[in-house]
Order: structure tokens, then C-alpha cells, then sequence
């Protein structure tokens, strides 16, 4: 028993912390305490910069300038995302095949574009994004990533000497932890030595987003936002809304708030997202792809198997290239469209040199 | 202790050896701890409620045979788990009385630790007729199960205290954490975001909810308990003396009890056991005898005689009727109450229509459910989205207390089938995850007069998004409109087909809409939809 005196001094105590937390906190408010305001290259990896590729979209130019940057393959990927000439000006690779398995296409792939260590420097915080929206299906009902896939990708983190390499996404449906069970992702990636974050609620930061154009504020996880290396490695999805859901909507996994992005128009809402959360590095898991009653699946006979992984810095053009594996084009797909338009990456296939590996 | 002057039916041998090696009242000096021990298990089990496998869920609610009782009796079923407890709940009380009130019983903890009135020294005490009350209420429980009527159980203790804790202060205790945790990163001290994220992490990963749960009702359900507490300053333990139905059923076994309080001849009549008994059955006019229904064997009187004239020790004789144990007549007139209960239950929209909204949780349908559910709250506890809600009067007043599904509020997960699984009565049918996805709770409507493509021509597919089903029960249909601005657009428009719906709401709860959702889930029905999923 603690007596009355000793209570009172105790909720005092507790009443001062939280009304100072209060207090402080809106003093320190004014700038929101997160990412100062990010100019378009000003992005996660602005500062950490262990990476060669700026992480940086092309100037803010408009559509027609980036077009012509783009005439020439070699030019585009400078303008783009300026792969190292070890890469040989490989701009976006594909990796296909039955016998490799999901694991050796994920490596061929990003061999391809430069090898893990053009992204992932020695001692670098890593985030591996993949999509991992509900705790319903294993991962042949595709509507997961490819826990292969997850785990190729940590263990060469790993191997080019990440201090840290961290896995995790919001689930719409169940909890994180029953997702990540479920879709087999925490198996292989505790397997590989990467570690599963359940996201804290804690960690959203609230932030405008500069020269937005439907989604001027939202909360982002911070993490996300200050780590060294995002890896975004998302299925390649049928959705009714996205028409399909890849690399650029498999960011809004990084936000609380998604009805928002609904609500404000979505493929707006996406690209707009796309400015601020700038993964270094997109993988597309497209072993399995889901063609139809996505994102959620649940069917079998929606799945079709087609052995494929696509990689490139440039979000925009992984996500262009999956689209034809829909029998789809970019055009068909107003987000990436859209993203292409404000500069956040190409959809022109026939400007960019593609490396195509196929056992 | 003494003496070769009793009967020796009464199994003295045992009792002195007993006596003598555990005098009481040093066994008194365990009580404090075993009730602390028990109410700590009690804690654990419900905030780990589907955590901790060797828990069981409802193990309080086994060893309960009120609850057990009149869920069977109302549910006209043998529940093994029940019945089992329930026995050795009542195999104790004969052994040595109402051990589990004064040891065990959590609420009966919670009123040891809270502030009671003190008799003083010629202070005249309640009537003895008040601890009718309890027989009243008893009857009145049993004879309404009988008819199939559950709705009195929610005067159930373990009911009582474990609902209050897990829809009420078990919440408000996670909102205070997270409020404290939310204030505590705003200081501008370096480290400490991660310092507390790590706390935190470890918490929710050992017992704290992943989401804030939030109940309707939390409000009613802590004024119920308050009212208990708050009549403990009236007389210690007010409610096990006067009230409680469970104490009550115990204390009629207790009639037989083997092991009781006894008085012999050292007795001078100080009265000091009389004012140390908690439940005051200590009484002058029966010569500082105790009546075994009423005694929780808590020992509080032991170390108040300076005689040793206190004894327990063993009994095969029942123990003498008190003038304010039940009568026949009061056996009636709690059967005529438990009849009023069953008539008025009746008298309740439900009866004649179903509410529009009424989703029970994963197969579970009226009104055979308010026969079978005894409002404990578990299912509640574990549901993990704050889905299933203690209702008010969703089902009617008959039904306060039972769960209802709300999706606004929290929606029937796809992977989940925990309800089930934790239900003490089977009142929630133990499904299978592929069953329980299979299982109908309602069916959902798009309300075309708010829903954003319907209403507004603005683009809008999230319900179809979330639906889990495999096939989709929600399907869009693709139309051309003209927006005010003269721009044609193609818009989806969002339809639900009703034979795959199964009503889990996610839908309704994702709905980007401010307030109420467009499209919302009813209670299903047989007419023109029928339950059609295989």
C-alpha cells in the first residue's frame, strides 16, 4: 500500500509529464519535427547518400523535357537514376524462368542493374517494403510478395555489409503479425537474418507534402523516411481502382491513413506520395502474379504463374514494364502515367536500355 | 483447541490434527496472499485472453456454477468444461464452505481491497432479512434459465467484474499508456522516440492490444460496478452478504459443509469475533455461533478471541435454517419474478422483427443465442478489432450485454475465428477458420443515395478493395457520366451480390465516408437472399 501523500505525489508527476509532453510539444511544433519540407531530391537517402545513385528524379521538368532526355538510352538513365558504368547502362532488368526459382531471378535481376552494392553500402539501415496487405492467404494465392523474394533480397543487404536490414508493412486486413506469419514473409526473412517490424503507431510523422496536387498532408512512418535504403518489392497485383497495384501504390503501405488517399483521388494521391517516400531500388515480384479480384485474391485460378522479376532504381519503369505482363501498357494505368508525367521516372520503355536474362 | 466433549460423528480426528498443525489464524495470514495470487491469475487470463495457450479463456467462468449452471439449464445442454468446474466448485463448498467467496472470488478481492465500513462497538447491523436479497436473486436467475431466459446472469459476479474489466478499465488503462507514451516522445530529449518505441513494441508484443479497443458501453458497465464498491461503505462486503447470486447458491451448499466455525464453552461473550466477521454472522443471539451460508471462511475472527472458544473443525450434520434463509414462499415469489422476466422479454421489438442491425458474432443467431450466451464478455475481450460490442439495446433490453457486431467500429477479420474458440457455453458455435469464413453474419447494401459514385460521381471502389472474398462479393459495374465540369467520365460503380456476402463488414468499416458508411451490413434474413454460400 502506498499512502495518500505518496499517491497524489505520484499522479502530480503524472499529470506533469503528460501536460509537459503537451506543452513542449507544441512549442516544438511550429516545423513539424520531421523531414524538412523534402525538395524532390531532398528524399530518405538526402545526407546518408551511401548510395552512387542519387536517389533523384529527374528535374522537376516538365513532361516533354523529360521525353526528350529520354531519346537516347544511355542519356535517359543518366537523367534518371544514373546507373554506374559497371552496370552498362542497364536501366531496368528482367529476370525470367522456371528453373532459377524466385530467389535466383530476384539476384540475376538486381545483379543486372548494378549489383546490390550500387544501392546498399557498407553499415547502411535498410528497409525492405514488400506487400503484405492482409493475413487471409499463404503465398500462392499471390497476394503477397513472394517470401523468396523478400528473403533473396535481405540476405544481399546483408552481404554487401547492412548494419540493419528491417521488413514490414500495414496490413488492411488483420494484424501485422498474423500478415506476416500467414504470408510466409517472417519465416524466410528471420531465416535470412533480416528482422520483421511491426509498425508502431508511435512512429508516424505527420508532414505536408511540397507541390502535392491531391494529398497535401498525411502522416508517414518515420522510419521510412530517415532510413538509408528503401527497397520496395511488391506483387504484381490486379485492383479494381489502380487497375493494378505495383511499385508506386505498394508505398501507401508506408502511410496511416489510406482512406484518405481514396478519398482525394487515388492515382493522384499516389504519385504524390511517390515524391516524398523515393525508394532507392524497386524489385517487382511477378512469380505470381493475381489478374484478378485483387488485392485481397483468394482463388487459385486468379494466379498465374508467370516466373518473373523486374528491377530498377526507377519506380516508374519497373512499374511500366510489369503493366505488359497484364497485357496492359502504362498508359492503361493512371497512376504510373500520371508519375510519369511529373517527372518521378520514365514509362517509356523504348527509351531505356532493359536487360532481359532468361534460363 | 479442545476438547473430547463432542460428538464423535463429527470426524474431529483430521480436524485436530489440522487444527494443530495449522492453527487459524495462521492461516489467516495466507488468505491476503491467495487472493492476491488468484486475482492476479484472474488478470492474467483476461488480458491474455487467446495469448496464452494453457490459459483457458474462461477458466474463471468454469469455475463458476452459477454461470454454469443456469447456462446450461437455459441452453438444455450438458457443457463438459461447465459441468466439471462447476462440480468442483461446489465440492469445495462442501468440504469447507464458502471458501471461494472469502479465498477465491476476484470481485470479492476487489471489495477486501476497497475502503468498508467499520462496525462500531453497539452498532446494530442490517436486518438479517436483506440476505434474502440474494437468495431472491439467485432463484430468480436459476428458474429464468429454466425457461430459457439468461437475461438475470448478467448479476453474476465473475460476470460482472470480468466485463467491467475487460470492455472499461482494462481500455482506459491502454488508452492511458498510449496517452503517456504519445506525450512522452513529444519531449524534445534526445533517444527517447526510441526508447519508448521499444518499451512499447515490448508491451503490445506481451499484452497490450495492437489497437485501442472501445466500447459503447463502458460507461453502464463501470456505474454497475461502482454501485458495488460503493455499497461495501455501507457494510463490508454488502454484496456477498446481500447480493450476490453466486455467493448465494454456495451458501446453500454451504449447509452441509464439512468444514465450519464453531464456538465452545471458553466463550465469554466479549463480542469482539462479531465485530471482526466481514460479513457479520457472528451474532450475539446465536451465541457467537456463524451460520456456514454466510461464513466465507476468511478467519478474520480467529485472532480476535483471547479464549481460544473458536474451533473449525468438521461437521456431518447440515447446519441449522435461518430465520432469513428461503422459504417456499420466497422460492415463489422469485419463481413469479424469473415468469415477469420471461414475459417481459417478450414485450421487445426483436421478438417480432429482427433489428435491422443486429449481427451476432460468426454463428451465432437469435434468439436460440440469448438462451445460450451469459453475457461473461469474453469473445468480446479476444475479438481483436473491437468488433464485437456489449450491447445495450441492439437486441432489446433482454439482450443487454450480450455481443453484438458493429463494423463501423471494428470488423470480423477474414483470419480470425477467436470468439469461437473462447466461448464458455458454445453459445458462439467453435468454428473452424475455413467455417467460420463460410458463415453468414449479415449482409451488406450500398446506400446509393451517399456512396461516392452513386451519389457524388466521384471515384470510388475501397469496399470492393477489402472484400475478402474470394470471388468478391462486391462486383462493380462500369458506367459513363458526366461530370458538372461537362467532362465525361467512366466511373465503377460498387453492387453487392448477396449470395457471397457474408456480412464480415469490413466494407462498411473502411468506407471512406465521414460518419456513417455507404454501405452497411443488416442482419440477414431468410427472404429473398436466403444463406446461400455453400
Amino acid at each position: 500500500m502506498i499512502s495518500r501523500r505518496e499517491f497524489l505525489r505520484r499522479s502530480m508527476l503524472y499529470a506533469l509529464t503528460l501536460a509537459g509532453g503537451n506543452v513542449l510539444a507544441a512549442c516544438n511544433s511550429t516545423p513539424p519535427p520531421n523531414p524538412p519540407a523534402p525538395a524532390a531530391d531532398a528524399a530518405p537517402t538526402a545526407g546518408a547518400a551511401p548510395t552512387e545513385a542519387p536517389a533523384a528524379p529527374p528535374p522537376p521538368a516538365d513532361t516533354p523535357a523529360v521525353a526528350a532526355t529520354q531519346s537516347s538510352a544511355p542519356a535517359a538513365a543518366t537523367a534518371v537514376a544514373a546507373p554506374p558504368d559497371a552496370t552498362g547502362g542497364v536501366y531496368l532488368a528482367v529476370a525470367r524462368g522456371q528453373a532459377p526459382g524466385p530467389a535466383e531471378l530476384a539476384r540475376r535481376a538486381i545483379a543486372a542493374v548494378g549489383g546490390i552494392e550500387r544501392f546498399v553500402k557498407k553499415g547502411a539501415d535498410v528497409i525492405v517494403k514488400p506487400n503484405i496487405c492482409n493475413a487471409y492467404n499463404g503465398p500462392e494465392y499471390a497476394s503477397t510478395t513472394n517470401p523468396e523474394v523478400v528473403a533473396a533480397i535481405v540476405a544481399l543487404c546483408l552481404g554487401a555489409g547492412a548494419k540493419r536490414v528491417r521488413v514490414m508493412d500495414f496490413p488492411f486486413g488483420g494484424t501485422a503479425k498474423d500478415a506476416y506469419k500467414t504470408s510466409g514473409v517472417a519465416e524466410a526473412v528471420e531465416a535470412a537474418g533480416g528482422q520483421m517490424e511491426l509498425m508502431n503507431a508511435l512512429k508516424y510523422r505527420a508532414m505536408d507534402i511540397p507541390n502535392a496536387q491531391a494529398l497535401k498532408k498525411t502522416e508517414i512512418y518515420g522510419d521510412i523516411l530517415t532510413a538509408d535504403v528503401i527497397i520496395n518489392v511488391p506483387i504484381a497485383k490486379h485492383h479494381s481502382m489502380a487497375t493494378l497495384t505495383l511499385g508506386l501504390k505498394n508505398l501507401m503501405g508506408t502511410v496511416k491513413d489510406r482512406g484518405a488517399l481514396h478519398a482525394s483521388g487515388l492515382p493522384q494521391s499516389i504519385v504524390d506520395l511517390a515524391t516524398v517516400v523515393k525508394p532507392q531500388l524497386t524489385v517487382i515480384d511477378a512469380t505470381r502474379i493475381l489478374v484478378a479480384n485483387g488485392p485481397t485474391g483468394g482463388n487459385l485460378n486468379d494466379v498465374k504463374q508467370m516466373d518473373t522479376i523486374i528491377a530498377s532504381a526507377d519506380v516508374v519503369a519497373a512499374d511500366a514494364y510489369a503493366a505488359t505482363l497484364f497485357g496492359l501498357t502504362a498508359a492503361d494505368v493512371a497512376h504510373i502515367k500520371l508519375a510519369s508525367e511529373r517527372g518521378l521516372g520514365t514509362m517509356d520503355l523504348d527509351s531505356i536500355k532493359i536487360e532481359e536474362i532468361n534460363a | 483447541m479442545t476438547q473430547q466433549t463432542q460428538s464423535p460423528k463429527t470426524g474431529r480426528g483430521f480436524a485436530q490434527i489440522f487444527a494443530d498443525k495449522m492453527k487459524a489464524s495462521t492461516l489467516r495470514r495466507l488468505r491476503p496472499w491467495m487472493q492476491a495470487g488468484v486475482f492476479i491469475l484472474f488478470l492474467v487470463g483476461l488480458v491474455g485472453a487467446g495469448r496464452i495457450a494453457f490459459l483457458p479463456a474462461d477458466l474463471f467462468f468454469r469455475l463458476d456454477p452459477l454461470a454454469g449452471l443456469a447456462g446450461m439449464l437455459a441452453a438444455r445442454r450438458v457443457i463438459p468444461t461447465l459441468l466439471v468446474g462447476g462440480l468442483i466448485a461446489l465440492a469445495l463448498a462442501v468440504a469447507a464452505g464458502r471458501v471461494w467467496c472469502g479465498w477465491l472470488c476476484p470481485l470479492g478481492t476487489v471489495l477486501d481491497w476497497t475502503p468498508a465500513h467499520k462496525p462500531k462497538a453497539k452498532e446494530a447491523d442490517l436486518h438479517p432479512r436483506w440476505r434474502q436479497i440474494k437468495y431472491f436473486l439467485l432463484g430468480l436467475i436459476l428458474v429464468a434459465a429454466l425457461l430459457g431466459n439468461l437475461s438475470p446472469i448478467v448479476l453474476d459476479p465473475i460476470t460482472l467484474l470480468y466485463r467491467t474489466i475487460a470492455t472499461a478499465i482494462w481500455p482506459a488503462l491502454v488508452a492511458l499508456i498510449s496517452g503517456l507514451e504519445q506525450a512522452l516522445i513529444r519531449l524534445p530529449v534526445p533517444g527517447l522516440l526510441d526508447a519508448v518505441v521499444t518499451v512499447d513494441n515490448f508491451l503490445r508484443s506481451a499484452i497490450l492490444p495492437m489497437y485501442q479497443p472501445v466500447y459503447g458501453l463502458s460507461g453502464l458497465t463501470v456505474l454497475l460496478f461502482v454501485a458495488v464498491l460503493a455499497l461495501n461503505t455501507v457494510r463490508a462486503r454488502f454484496w456477498c452478504r446481500y447480493l450476490c447470486p453466486l455467493g448465494a447458491l454456495l451458501g446453500l451448499v454451504s449447509k452441509v459443509s464439512w468444514l465450519r466455525r464453531a464456538t465452545n464453552d471458553r466463550c465469554i461473550a466479549c463480542g469482539r469475533c462479531a465485530r471482526a466477521c466481514p460479513t457479520g454472522t457472528i451474532d450475539a443471539a446465536r451465541a457467537f455461533a456463524s451460520d456456514p451460508s454466510e461464513c466465507l471462511m476468511c478467519l478474520e475472527c480467529a485472532p480476535a478471541c483471547a479464549q481460544e472458544a473458536q474451533e473449525f473443525h468438521g461437521h456431518l450434520t447440515p447446519a441449522a435454517w435461518q430465520p432469513y434463509d428461503p422459504s417456499r414462499r420466497q422460492f415463489l415469489a422469485a419463481a413469479g419474478a424469473a415468469v415477469a422476466v420471461v414475459g417481459l422479454s417478450a414485450v421487445t421489438p426483436p421478438a417480432e422483427r429482427p433489428q435491422p442491425f443486429l449481427l451476432r458474432p460468426p454463428g451465432a443467431t437469435d434468439p436460440d443465442f440469448l438462451s445460450q450466451c451469459v453475457r461473461c464478455g469474453v469473445c468480446v475481450k479476444v475479438c481483436p478489432t473491437s468488433a464485437l460490442q456489449p450491447s445495450l439495446t441492439a437486441a432489446g433490453w433482454p439482450g443487454i450485454w450480450t455481443p453484438v457486431l458493429v463494423p463501423r467500429i471494428g470488423y470480423c477479420d477474414f483470419s480470425c475465428n477467436a470468439c469461437g474458440q473462447a466461448c464458455p457455453t458454445g453459445a458462439i458455435p467453435r468454428l473452424t477458420l475455413e467455417e467460420k469464413r463460410q458463415t453468414v453474419i449479415g449482409h451488406a447494401y450500398v446506400d446509393r443515395n451517399r456512396c461516392l459514385p452513386w451519389a457524388s460521381k466521384r471515384s470510388c471502389i475501397t469496399c470492393e478493395e477489402m472484400c475478402p472474398r474470394p470471388e468478391k462479393a462486391i462486383q462493380l459495374e462500369e458506367v459513363e457520366v458526366v461530370r458538372p465540369d461537362g467532362e465525361t467520365l467512366t466511373l465503377k460503380r460498387p453492387y453487392v451480390v448477396q449470395e457471397r456476402c457474408i456480412g464480415c463488414g469490413i466494407c462498411e468499416n473502411h468506407c471512406p465516408l465521414g460518419g456513417q458508411a455507404a454501405i452497411r451490413v443488416y442482419t440477414p434474413t431468410d427472404l429473398g437472399v436466403g444463406q446461400a454460400l455453400q
